[in-house]
């Protein structure tokens, strides 16, 4: 039989080094190494990508899968067009902070409300989302942001944490806890962010509070015949929480070729 | 200083002034005749205003009121969508509206609408709860009777605006973005010339296209005095994975004081929720609030119970123009070589074509000379093929390599698409504008993963650094200067 795996994290790969020397596997990652979040450099990454070539699991890197339909996977890439036809999509694909809509935020449609891993992939390559920023959230995207945005330069961060922060905060940073965010204010540019009767005055909005996953792959978005989803929630984020839930997805893999092969 | 128009002009036989939707397809019209033609948009970009926050529906004219301009030009612009939108590149379906009853009093209101519809010449026909569960499955089990509307469709607005534009542009029509009228020069009670932030452009007519500004842009020409006022909806939009399921348009009953809330599957896919339809302030306030959302939500729950809020990916409001009367479609009684098509409010999208040819022979009457057709114009813009949804993802890659990368994830949206976007003859200024053409950071994750990516690629594009790239107005950037 063979198993699609979309994503080639910590989660994606553990559950190809799992199922590999029984089936035919083939993890699909859009960006052109493994690791995900955890990065490609991590120990972790490398032992996992080596135990998942050596059992046997192809990997294409760089390669996005876009559509599952009628058993079969598209994926393009900069190679050309993948169809793998496979009995089970294994959906390992990450998570991202919440949007402006699912966190219900009001107000208007100000420049500089900015989702967190946009604000850190500009700080890594020296751009600020804001001078003074506020970062809503209190989990890993938040304390990275907070981390980011001071190192490329920012004069006063303020984070505002809906839930009481469960770790050290950073320093340099105000915290606000305990407060939900409900609205934007300014324009053209962000000036505040209201949290009931709170006013937090900024020049960017930072978008890292909760966790949704990332789900791309048409037709596997939602729960679908034939498909299982790996995507742990948990902040934060552990690599023994994601080779758990690769194992996890590959016990469901088996579970479900076994009761094809039955019927 | 002459204006940047790339033709080296500076006197035009027409200007245009209002990229909106109404002044894209006027200058659309007037691109395939021989006149000289301008465009002036205050904003950045095309479709910034009413146009870029509608439901995307294409009424056949069911619901307008007989006999007046609006349903005149509505339902004259209906039997041509097909063709249309063929020849300006965008996504077009007739899929049909269902107006639902849920109550006996709806249920009553029905055969007037029913009625009022076939006297507007559109087809309609009262059907039963389970006849309408049978077209649309997704309606609720407590609707009793509906109203099917075959012939309403739903159109791309965004891609619309921008198509006319690009065609009229590739017609020889001087698109100036960025370019708000600041005043208007007179001689002899006729107008002479307008005035931009992008320089004076001399001008034997002008139409007046310009929305909410449209009482502005009269004043400034001594033309007939009326006042516009902006008429604010709220929308939801939701994710494709609900709307893709949409068979129909799904409404309520429309009352004397409102069309109502919809349930409107987008050609993206995905379904948007609204509006509502409240007087507001300011032109510029696009602020959503907690319980007019609340309530539209609410009310699209009544007629289609499998919406969620967490299905939410965008939450936003638009001002439509509102003026009384609606539908000033006509020469101006004081000055001569001015024709307004403005008051425009609901139906802008839908009346678009027939409003556009109202106003090319409104020109002609006033004696503009906008009466030869100019033979070597293009009839249509070359389509640009999408990944998404694409049955032969071979044929594009072979096209151009940069079909296998994938920039923006939800949308899939290539970087051959994104290229194909910034070499437009009207380019994207902004990251919204580029969202328009393309659809790059509109999916359910709004720019989250691929946003950076964006603007960089548009960086690249437009030779700025990539905290300049404006968001929306060019004031409004992603980031700041570190």
């Amino acid at each position: 039989m063979t198993v699609a795996i979309v994503g080639a994290g910590i989660t994606g790969l553990a559950c190809a080094a799992e199922l590999a020397p029984g089936e035919r596997v083939e993890v699909f990652d859009r960006i052109p190494v493994a690791g995900g979040v955890h990065g490609w450099r991590a120990p972790e990454t490398v032992a996992l990508e080596r135990s998942a070539l050596r059992a046997g699991a192809i990997l294409r890197l760089g390669v996005t899968a876009i559509r599952w339909e009628d058993g079969r996977l598209l994926a393009v890439g900069p190679d050309g067009v993948h169809r793998l036809p496979a009995s089970v999509l294994v959906v390992a694909s990450g998570t991202r902070p919440l949007t402006r809509a699912e966190l219900g935020l009001a107000g208007g449609r100000p420049a500089g409300v900015v989702p967190a891993p946009v604000a850190c992939h500009l700080a890594e390559n020296g751009l600020l989302a804001g001078r003074r920023p506020c970062v809503v959230g209190g989990g890993d995207w938040a304390h990275r942001a907070c981390h980011e945005l001071l190192a490329a330069g920012a004069a006063a961060v303020t984070m505002l944490a809906p839930d009481r922060l469960r770790r050290p905060m950073p320093d340099g940073v105000d915290v606000v806890e305990g407060l939900s965010p409900t609205a934007v204010e300014g324009g053209p540019r962000v000036t505040a962010l209201v949290a009931g009767e709170e006013w937090i005055a900024c020049d960017a909005v930072v978008l890292a509070h909760g966790l949704a996953p990332l789900r791309n792959v048409e037709g596997a978005v939602w729960d679908a015949p034939g498909v299982v989803h790996a995507q742990p929630l948990d902040d934060p984020a552990t690599v023994a929480g994601a080779r758990e839930a690769g194992l996890r997805a590959a016990a469901e893999v088996r579970a479900l070729i076994g009761s094809k092969a039955a019927a | 200083m002459p204006p940047d128009d790339g033709h080296g002009r500076r006197d035009y036989d027409v200007v245009v002034v209002g990229g909106g939707v109404v002044g894209c397809a006027i200058a659309w019209r007037l691109g395939f005749t021989t006149a000289r033609v301008a465009l002036v948009e205050a904003a950045h970009d095309v479709g910034e205003g009413a146009s870029k926050g509608n439901t995307g529906i294409a009424t056949c004219g069911a619901d307008c009121t007989p006999g007046t301009l609006e349903a005149d030009l509505v339902t004259r612009s209906s039997p041509r969508w097909e063709e249309l939108c063929a020849s300006l590149d965008t996504p077009w379906r007739r899929i049909g509206t269902l107006a639902v009853a849920t109550t006996a009093k709806e249920e009553r209101d029905l055969c007037h609408l029913r009625d009022q519809a076939r006297e507007n010449g559109c087809r309609a026909d009262v059907v039963t709860g389970d006849e309408a569960r049978a077209l649309e499955p997704l309606i609720a089990a407590k609707a009793r009777a509906a109203v099917h509307i075959p012939d309403d469709g739903i159109v791309d607005s965004l891609r619309l605006t921008v198509g006319y534009a690009e065609l009229a542009a590739r017609n020889g029509v001087a698109v100036l973005t960025g370019a708000p009228v600041t005043g208007i020069d007179r001689e002899d009670g006729r107008i002479a010339a307008v005035r931009t932030a992008r320089g004076r452009l001399a001008a034997r007519f002008v139409v007046n296209a310009a929305g909410l500004e449209a009482g502005r842009i009269s004043a400034l020409a001594g033309g007939d005095e009326f006042e516009m006022w902006p008429r604010q909806g709220q929308y939801w939009l939701l994710d494709r994975e609900l709307g893709g399921r949409f068979a129909k348009i799904v409404g309520g009953v429309p009352t004397e004081v409102t069309r109502g809330i919809y349930c409107v599957p987008t050609t993206n896919g995905s379904l948007l929720l609204g509006p509502t339809a409240v007087d507001a302030e300011y032109p510029g306030d696009r602020a959503v609030d907690a319980e007019t959302l609340g309530s539209v939500f609410a009310a699209a729950q009544r007629l289609v119970p499998a919406v969620r809020r967490d299905q939410a990916i965008k939450l936003f409001a638009a001002n439509r123009p509102a003026s009384d009367p609606v539908y000033r479609v006509g020469r101006d009684s004081r000055v001569a070589n001015l024709v307004h098509a403005a008051g425009i409010r609901s139906t802008g999208v839908s009346s678009s074509p027939a409003t556009a040819d109202l106003v090319h022979s409104l020109l002609a009457d006033a004696g503009a000379p906008v009466d030869v057709g100019d033979a070597s114009a293009e009839r249509s813009l070359p389509p640009l093929p999408r990944l998404l949804g694409n049955p032969d993802p071979e044929r594009l890659l072979d096209l151009d390599p940069r079909y296998g990368q994938i920039v923006c994830a939800c949308e899939q949206v290539t970087a051959a698409e994104i290229a194909a976007a910034c070499a437009m003859r009207v380019p994207p200024r902004s990251l919204d504008a580029l969202r328009k053409r393309t659809r790059a950071a509109g999916g359910r994750c709004q720019g989250t993963v691929c946003l950076a990516g964006v603007s960089f690629l548009l960086s690249l594009h437009m030779g700025m650094q990539p905290w300049e790239i404006p968001v929306g107005e060019p004031e409004a950037t992603l980031g700041v200067a570190s």
